[in-house]
């Protein structure tokens, strides 16, 4: 099996004539965690973006290697394909279904058959409702099943979508600033379960708060202004003079 | 089905299909004009459209001002049959002073009752599967997609008065009678009542077939959808399709009406798809209640009463202009519509009673 889950290519991003991204190239590893930084405009969640399919490349390739070591181009595919050859996206603003209860949107989450008619004639199996209650149960949220999404508290919201994407038992699931809004008891929790759950899928992160990326990085990859500015752990990166003026020639931007 | 049962919602729904029961055995007694019944059986037609527009706007967030389309084709499908039963097949006036000589092959299938009720599913499912197609596959959304239902709405109406030889034009098709023969006057009550209850069970079986297509994950996909289209995309479905089967369907639900709304009003003309018609449907499913099933019914059968007992003499200028203010007074103070003013009502008793005994 191929060692990389994700292979990033010399990616350019072009919008109007701004660079958002240039020849952007990252490997990560498969069953890692994998921290992207940098300050804002750097061109984190643009990446995102180019991975799962809801922006355009302009040049280079996505490359995505599943379990049973099959390739898949990404930047030629359609989102809701890339989805389904588990590569799992939760997004920035916390974005789940908050007039369906905690429950059909981990159903509706499941993977499977996505057609109009299998929608009408699927119902759960047992092996899927058990798979939906464990998800519930690592995220904390089991005796919540019933409750509207959009009457959780915004931590919650943030632990159903990350479990929206574990009950899809995807390769590879991106999170955008999964902690963002979340105090420092909330965000560990939410470190403790992407540890817990690393040994299942890959994770790529986007996350400003450091205390959160020292917590549980394995990788880090700096970007700066649409590049690579480098990459190591997180002590390397910390350590890093570059990495430090970035930051900080900006005006000291967060506790960064 | 337990909790199909027991939910306040169907247990409505029942409610006014049992009172619906009973009008004709009103009629019978004499306590009931027939032209009132005729009148209810109109309402049924209206809520079969209601519920088929509550599915695409109220549960998907998709808004059509262009329902009447459909509504039409399938009333002057099931209308063309009717001409050919009142003419035997010949040609008719219209089309001779039109200067056809020949029935026209486009009338043919209108010949047999079988190959009609195909006709009338079958072209609007059509049509909407080609315009959702492209619509949804571009992504066009929102009040975009409002105004191109409307827009193609005017074109069809125009095209069929331009049409006039095919069509009747401006005049539609009349001097037609019902499926089971006339239902004017005290001598074919027998036949009124027949129709009428074939109506009420068509109701029945559009609302309970929509009650079982929301209650499987289908219905949820389609909330998911209003909640959020992106997500849902990002969740693996193909918004675009559930998008276009959800307009078939409801584009189907409304030519079964416009097919029934004929052979109660024995007439039909190009008015039934001008886009205030189409408007005037999404009022009633507005004011009854969006996204709960029953309160598009209620508010079909509520507006088009009121209509009904209001409209004559001199309200029948002003009463646009009351439908009119009664739906910016909906859409401004009551987004839930009456059904969804009461359930909140409901539910805030209930939890004032709860509150109460945890006291006591």
């Amino acid at each position: 099996m191929n060692e990389n889950v994700l292979e990033i290519k010399n990616v350019s991003v072009v919008f109007d004539g701004f660079r958002a991204l240039t020849e952007v190239s990252v490997n990560v590893k498969r069953n890692t965690i994998h921290f992207f930084i940098g300050p804002n405009g750097a061109g984190k969640t643009t990446l995102l973006d180019i991975i799962c399919g809801k922006t355009k490349k302009t040049y280079g390739k996505v490359a995505f290697f599943s379990k049973d070591d099959q390739e898949y181009v990404l930047t030629d595919m359609k989102e809701y394909k890339i989805v389904g050859v588990g590569v799992g996206r939760k997004f920035q603003v916390p974005s789940v279904f908050k007039n369906l209860s905690v429950f059909d949107n981990m159903e509706l989450s499941l993977k499977g058959n996505k057609g109009v008619w299998a929608s009408i004639t699927h119902r759960p199996t047992r092996e899927e409702l058990d798979s939906i209650n464990e998800t519930l149960e690592l995220v904390g949220l089991a005796d919540r099943k019933d409750v509207l999404a959009g009457a959780l508290a915004h931590g919650e919201k943030q632990w159903l979508e990350i479990a929206m994407q574990l009950v899809q038992k995807p390769d590879l699931i991106m999170l955008d600033e999964p902690a963002a809004g979340m105090g420092k008891p909330e965000t560990f929790k939410t470190g403790d379960i992407l540890k817990s759950i690393k040994d299942r899928c890959t994770i790529i992160v986007v996350e400003h708060d450091m205390d959160f990326v020292k917590q549980v990085a394995d990788t880090v990859t700096v970007l700066h202004e649409g590049r690579v500015l480098m990459e190591g752990s997180i002590d390397d990166v910390l350590a890093d003079e570059t990495v430090k003026s970035v930051y900080l020639g900006r005006g000291g931007e967060r506790d960064a | 089905m337990k909790k199909a049962v027991k939910d306040p919602k169907n247990i409505t729904f029942a409610l006014i299909a049992v009172i619906l029961v009973c009008m004709p055995l009103l009629y019978t007694a004499g306590l009931l004009k027939s032209t009132m019944v005729i009148f209810l059986g109109k309402c049924i037609a209206f809520a079969i459209v209601a519920i088929g527009l509550d599915i695409i706007w109220g549960y998907t967030g998709i808004l059509s001002l262009g329902h009447g389309l459909y509504f039409a084709l399938g009333a002057y499908g099931m209308g063309m049959y009717l001409k050919m039963q009142a003419t035997g097949g010949r040609i008719t006036d219209f089309m001779q002073v039109g200067g056809l000589t020949k029935l026209p092959a486009i009338w043919k299938p209108f010949l047999s009752l079988p190959a009609s009720i195909l006709m009338i599913i079958l072209v609007p499912a059509l049509l909407a599967g080609v315009i959702g197609y492209f619509s949804f596959k571009n992504r066009i959304k929102g009040v975009y997609f409002s105004i191109i239902t409307q827009a193609l709405t005017w074109a069809a109406y125009s095209l069929f008065i331009a049409l006039s030889p095919y069509t009747n034009g401006n005049v539609g098709i009349t001097e037609i009678q019902s499926l089971v023969g006339s239902v004017k006057g005290k001598a074919n009550g027998g036949n009124l009542m027949v129709l009428f209850y074939a109506a009420l069970v068509l109701l029945v079986l559009i609302y309970a077939l929509s009650c079982f297509l929301l209650s499987t994950k289908l219905g949820k996909i389609l909330i998911a959808i209003q909640d959020g289209e992106n997500r849902t995309y990002f969740s693996g479905y193909c918004v675009s399709r559930y998008k276009n089967f959800v307009y078939i369907l409801s584009a189907v639900f409304a030519a079964i009406a416009g097919a029934v709304f004929v052979n109660f009003n024995g007439s039909i003309t190009p008015t039934q798809m001008t886009i205030s018609y189409s408007v005037t449907m999404v009022i009633w499913v507005a004011v009854g209640g969006r996204g709960t099933l029953v309160g598009a019914v209620i508010g079909a059968f509520l507006i088009n009463l009121c209509e009904y007992n209001l409209s004559s003499g001199s309200l029948v200028e002003i009463w646009q202009y009351v439908i009119g203010i009664l739906f910016t007074l909906t859409v401004l103070f009551f987004k839930s519509g009456i059904v969804g003013v009461i359930s909140e009502k409901a539910a805030a008793l209930r939890r004032k009673k709860k509150m109460k005994e945890a006291e006591a």
